[in-house]
């Protein structure tokens, strides 16, 4: 008995141990099933490595379509140049760029340029082979209007409209062979001040996808992780380039920048910076200078950034321009309130760190933001409270409540930030929604801030902005942009509306002295209440309602007035003392394109009022409209329309230089860029001889992507493609579905194994 | 009784070309056995009703989350501040949209990302509120709360009650079937329109790239009526 009860166990046993292994086998295939299906869209997506969006591009390209929908091939760029006037307070550029279709056929392509923040453009021209194409300022739909126009009498223009703040786009139809693209535009930014340094900064970097500089061919990455390196001669082929006089079609995988900055500070200057470049000044007079880069065109592959300070003893604290245009005169005022020291107001803080660890920050990015991080903990107060949240598309806030800075809770965010990686999408507005929230109340004596690290690539600003006005209560909202090519619009827009401040960190050798200076904007009183009078009269003042002032940062109030007279008083209240300084007007200096400056930040101010809905949408267009046409500004409701105005030439003519409605840049001579064709007759540019093969590889790998057509397209219906639907079908039927014949299945699959049972049961 | 052996471990195997059909054959001797086909069908029933909770659920997040929503919203009329539905949520009802003819009514949410549209119609980013100048888009699912679009007729009254308690009429002039990413909507286009849109088919099963519109123009304002403000969730 025993022993057949001990077989009986064995053989139980033994039925187990394979039903067992059977299960994992069955589990086990399951697993590769799903494996397989997972892994092969990831393979898919290394392929398309050209592809890039106008939404990607971080400076200015032309776009050429390709055979990919929606997604375009950057042209190769012959040569760019950056020529920026700095009047007093405000900066105008002119950039010209050449680019050049690459394939033997017909093709259509999109100008984008994305600006800097607060920029404004107003004119564009461009030469599309031997067409002369020039823009005009009108509203919005009278220049779609035209533009169908100009369409149906077989004209070929562009429209041009602002999609997001600061990136522009043009479409350029009908690009012939090998033919050239000359685009002009010139905009206009203000200067900014801070803490008696001015800055001004030349969004260069090219998109991260395609790059046709031999940069990546000529560094070594040994010992560097994630593949970034410094490059010691950023100019390999320095040899060839030969400026000032630049061919711009003999160095096609070069892409080579000049910029030129003729700096008019108002005042004498002192020491003058360019962070990313090294540069050559020319000293013109005291207060003026040219700066030019030291050795000729660059790689575009960082930001030109330039600062400037004054002359020790004439060190300004008030800076007033003016100009007259038409009936009115535009005044410029900048004013630093005068710095006092901490007084007895030592209120603690309350602050909360937010740190992007998205995707987009990998590289030096993340770095600096750990640096900057990590120098802020260290500057904490015993008697502040702080909270950390890292954000990407998940969310981890570090302690529950805002915890006291003492040696155990820094240490433990100091392993909580050391532990930071950068993955994952973006997603800012719960950790916005989450720093913002007050639990302290304003019964608290707490002086409340956040601090938000990020690169700021998102794409749904407006609910971010809503959600800050929402949620605002007492905290004062400072924006920390990280990397190189920050989103400067959404960080400074967000400021705005939180009250604070914008700081950029553009390395890691800025990051202590930039956190030591919003550290120090932080820790000091802050000028309230801040009134302006004019005594001739009121002007129009921008902005409406004065923002609250912070150590060493000006006011800056843009005015427009019937008549430049009297004096203007400017009222405060600094580290809780009344603070009153009167400027008279004749002494403002004179400036150039201050009427625009004025125009936008009207424009500005009504746009954040539509937005907190203290006007209404109509009442807003309608002051926006006359703003946006009196002074040639591309807004929401304007657009620059594109006329081509090639004069009618006999056949076979070409086009001439009288022809040419603008200045080519220094260096660019006319023969060269619009000369004849090449001695071998081809219509495509000489390709230098020792291009290395891996250029040739980018380059072939750019051409095969087009997709150019044997003559010139007849034109598109340009019709606006509208509004973007998201996806609206669920997948709950189909699981229903599916489940219910799964559980079908496993019902009948009982069934019959009861009738096999019992059908063996019978023998 | 007999019972079918299970297979030796030293049996060989027949040798084919793909691996799959090899691990499918390798698991053949376990699937006959009686625990392996009981194994079998327990995971298939597993997943049977998994997957028919998870369809159930969808549909009853988006009951459940109108039953939620319409509270919020008669507090925002009643505050004139946004609520949020739940602690946790990322978005907030923006208005309520009615369709007096067929009784249907849903609260609309801000934004329109997937995370919104589970809970009710999305008011498409970049589009003006309605009543303003331009074109309001909201865009739901087809087989929750759009579901009745299926019986809007030209003609019809449409009627959305704005956080701010403004109450729009509108009237639907035509229907439409577009690409996704072609609408051929202007947000700024002049006069005051309303744009209802789902996907298409609107039978279908399976996700598509077309979106069926429902078009409609201003045609006067309402009065807010205090019943409105407190009335219950209807379907």
């Amino acid at each position: 008995m025993s022993a057949a009860a001990a077989s009986t166990i064995t053989a139980f046993r033994f039925d187990q141990a394979t039903d067992l292994r059977g299960i994992a086998r069955v589990f086990g295939f399951a697993a590769a099933v799903l494996a397989a299906f997972a892994g092969a869209p990831a393979a898919r997506a290394t392929a398309a490595s050209v592809f890039v969006s106008p939404g990607d591009m971080h400076s200015g390209a032309l776009l050429l379509r390709s055979t990919q929908e929606g997604r375009y091939v950057e042209a190769p760029r012959l040569g760019t140049d950056v020529d920026l006037t700095v009047s007093g307070p405000t900066a105008r550029a002119r950039v010209t760029q050449i680019f050049q279709n690459p394939t033997n056929g017909w093709i259509e392509a999109v100008y984008v340029y994305p600006l800097p923040d607060d920029s404004a453009v107003d004119t564009l021209k461009m030469i599309v082979g031997e067409r002369i194409i020039v823009g005009d300022v009108k509203e919005r739909e009278q220049a779609r209007r035209d533009y169908e126009i100009a369409r149906a009498a077989g004209q070929k223009t562009g429209l041009l409209e602002q999609e997001r703040p600061n990136i522009f786009t043009s479409s350029v139809a009908n690009i012939g062979p090998g033919e050239t693209v000359l685009v002009q535009i010139e905009y206009q930014e203000p200067v900014r001040q801070s803490g008696g340094e001015f800055s001004l900064r030349v969004p260069l970097v090219v998109a991260p996808r395609y790059n046709p500089a031999p940069l990546v061919q000529t560094v070594d990455f040994s010992g560097r992780d994630h593949g970034w390196a410094t490059v010691s001669d950023p100019v390999p082929d320095r040899a060839r380039i030969e400026p000032p006089v630049l061919d711009p079609r003999s160095n096609p995988p070069i892409n080579p920048v000049a910029i030129t900055v003729h700096l008019q500070a108002g005042f004498p200057l002192g020491e003058v910076k360019s962070h990313h470049h090294a540069v050559r000044t020319e000293t013109v007079a005291p207060d003026n200078q040219i700066i030019k880069l030291a050795e000729g065109p660059v790689p575009a592959d960082r930001d030109f950034e330039l600062t400037w300070r004054a002359a020790e003893s004439a060190a300004p604290s008030v800076g007033l321009f003016h100009e007259r245009l038409g009936e009115a005169d535009y005044a410029l005022v900048f004013v630093t309130p005068p710095a006092v020291e901490r007084s007895d107001d030592k209120r603690p803080r309350e602050i909360v760190f937010v740190i992007d660890n998205s995707g987009s920050m990998g590289g030096t990015s993340i770095v600096q933001a750990k640096a900057s991080l990590m120098y802020a903990l260290g500057r904490l107060q015993p008697s502040d409270r702080f909270n950390v949240i890292r954000f990407d598309n998940t969310m981890d806030v570090l302690f529950g409540d805002t915890a006291p800075a003492d040696p155990e809770h820094l240490a433990r965010a100091r392993d909580f930030v050391a532990a930071i990686e950068a993955h994952g999408g973006t997603e800012m507005v719960p950790p916005m929604q989450t720093a913002l929230t007050d639990r302290r109340g304003a019964g608290e004596n707490y002086l409340r801030q956040v601090v938000f690290l990020t690169d700021g690539e998102i794409g749904n600003e407006q609910q971010l902005f809503d959600t800050i006005s929402r949620m605002r209560g007492r905290s004062r909202l400072f924006m920390v942009g990280i990397g190189s090519a920050p989103n400067t619009f959404l960080m400074t827009r967000a400021a705005e509306l939180g009250r604070g401040t914008f700081t950029h960190i553009g390395s890691v050798a800025q990051v202590e002295e930039r956190m030591r200076t919003l550290f120090d904007k932080l820790e000091s009183p802050v000028a309230t209440n801040l009134t302006a009078t004019f005594s001739a009269g009121p002007g129009d003042v921008t902005p409406a309602v004065f923002p609250d002032l912070y150590r060493g940062e000006p006011l800056v109030i843009a005015a427009k007035l019937a008549k430049l007279d009297g004096t203007l008083e400017i009222k405060g209240t600094v580290g809780g003392r009344p603070w009153i300084v009167t400027l008279p007007l004749s002494g403002a200096a004179e400036g150039a394109g201050l009427s625009k400056l004025w125009a936008r930040r009207k424009i500005a101010d009504l746009e954040v009022a539509r937005t907190m809905q203290e006007v209404a949408p109509e009442e807003a267009d309608r002051r926006i409209l006359p703003l946006a046409l009196d002074h040639h500004l591309v807004t929401r409701l304007t657009s620059l329309i594109a006329i081509d105005k090639t004069p009618s030439r006999p056949e076979g003519a070409h086009l001439s230089r009288a022809e040419l409605p603008l200045n080519l840049p220094a260096g660019w001579d006319f023969e060269k860029v619009f000369g004849e064709k090449d001695s071998d007759g081809e219509g495509r540019p000489a390709v230098a001889p020792e291009t290395r093969r891996a250029d040739n590889g980018a380059y072939a790998q750019v051409v095969a992507a087009l997709a150019p057509s044997a003559k010139p397209l007849p034109i598109q219906a340009a019709a606006p493609t509208g509004v973007a639907l998201p996806r609206t079908a669920t997948d709950a039927e189909l699981r229903l579905f599916a489940g219910l014949a799964l559980c079908l299945t496993s019902l009948l699959l009982l069934a019959l194994r009861r009738r096999a049972a019992r059908a063996s049961a019978r023998f | 009784m007999v019972r079918a052996s299970p297979p030796h471990p030293g049996e060989p195997q027949p040798r084919c070309g793909s691996p799959l059909l090899r691990g499918v054959i390798s698991m053949m001797p376990f699937v006959s056995t009686r625990r392996g086909s009981l194994a079998i069908a327990a995971m298939l029933g597993l997943c049977g009703v998994v997957l028919c909770g998870q369809g159930l659920w969808i549909h009853a997040k988006a009951v459940l989350a109108q039953i939620l929503l319409e509270r919020a919203f008669a507090q925002t009329l009643a505050t004139g501040k946004a609520v949020k539905p739940w602690s946790w949520a990322d978005t907030w009802p923006e208005a309520r949209i009615e369709v007096p003819r067929l009784g249907k009514s849903a609260i609309v949410l801000h934004g329109s990302s997937g995370q919104a549209l589970a809970f009710g119609p999305g008011h498409v980013e970049r589009t003006p509120n309605a009543g303003e100048p331009g074109t309001a888009v909201y865009a739901a699912h087809r087989d929750t709360h759009f579901a009745f679009l299926a019986d809007v007729a030209i003609g019809d009254e449409v009627r959305v009650t704005r956080q701010d308690g403004a109450v729009f009429r509108f009237r639907v002039t035509q229907t439409a079937v577009v690409p996704w990413d072609a609408s051929d909507i202007d947000p700024l286009a002049p006069g005051r329109r309303l744009v209802l849109a789902t996907c298409w088919p609107l039978d279908g099963k399976f996700a598509s790239p077309l979106r069926y519109l429902v078009q409609a123009e201003m045609i006067g304002t309402a009065a807010l009526d205090s019943s409105q403000a407190q009335r219950r969730f209807s379907r």
